[in-house]
């Protein structure tokens, strides 16, 4: 027979290891995706001015490398690739060339004679909202 | 048997270890510090494209629009806007906030030699917007 009072010290530990493992799979969820979304963006030097306005949702995005090659989504094109390509999103943006949104990123290093070729093509299929890159000087 | 009729008074003391959390968290700061420093900001500057130059007769106003040229002078390439030719910014800077508010309406012209550095047709473009042209329009310059 127990007649004194048992007093139980209950100590409750929490786990973290799956805590952890959430953590880690969301950063590298994280990072891949960042990873995916500037696939179309090519690691180039863009000219150094503060701009106009903040980056938006482009249809196309069109990189000129400092050598003159032009690169879009990590492929370098020709210039009859590009106009497949600007006649393939054209045809995406129901055929109004105003609903197509082009970003041009062109190497500060390079001369302007791919970005000329580049402004003409566009300008012959009347895609005439173009903008250009610049990276914020710091 | 239970002879007390108070129930038994359970002390749970509860420990939580946050090493690992802190370590976690730590790592986590330390990373997007690092990443967030080598970022850019990248940003846009909204031009116009047309091949040829339109004409004054086009424009909104009787004056002359502003058209910068960029073109090889001496071995390099300058900013040419009339007859005056500039080799920065700001003295183009100077030159196009002279232009009366209604030129500006108009907008200006950058026409861009086939040879001269994209980073002058882009300053040229930063400049005439910060001088206060409403629309800026890139112009392929062909010999």
């Amino acid at each position: 027979m127990q007649l004194t009072k048992h007093r139980r010290q209950a100590t409750s530990r929490m786990n973290m290891t799956p805590m952890i493992d959430v953590v880690f799979l969301l950063l590298i969820f994280f990072m891949t995706v960042t990873q995916v979304s500037e696939v179309n963006r090519e690691r180039i030097e863009l000219p150094q001015q503060k701009g106009v306005e903040d980056q938006k949702p482009a249809e196309l995005i069109i990189n000129v490398m400092e050598d003159g090659r032009i690169v879009v989504s990590g492929n370098t094109v020709t210039m009859p690739r590009l106009v497949a390509i600007l006649s393939e999103t054209l045809r995406e943006a129901g055929g109004n060339p105003m609903q197509v949104d082009v970003v041009l990123r062109a190497d500060a290093r390079g001369t302007s004679a791919t970005v000329n070729d580049v402004v003409e093509t566009l300008n012959k299929m009347e895609m005439r909202r173009v903008r250009i890159a610049v990276q914020v000087p710091r | 048997m239970k002879l007390s009729a108070r129930k038994l008074v359970h002390s749970t003391v509860m420990e939580l270890p946050m090493t690992s959390m802190i370590d976690v968290v730590f790592l986590l700061l330390v990373f997007f510090m690092v990443t967030a420093a080598f970022i850019e900001t990248e940003r846009n500057l909204d031009s116009a494209i047309e091949v040829k130059k339109s004409s004054a007769a086009e424009s909104q106003s009787d004056l002359e629009p502003a058209v910068v040229e960029i073109v090889p002078s001496g071995g390099r390439y300058v900013y040419k806007l009339g007859a005056r030719e500039m080799t920065s910014e700001d003295e183009l800077l100077e030159v196009l906030e002279q232009f009366p508010a209604a030129a500006r309406a108009d907008g200006a012209f950058v026409r861009v030699s086939d040879g001269a550095p994209f980073r002058m047709a882009a300053a040229a473009i930063q400049t005439a917007k910060t001088a206060g042209f409403l629309v800026v329009t890139y112009v392929p310059k062909r010999e």
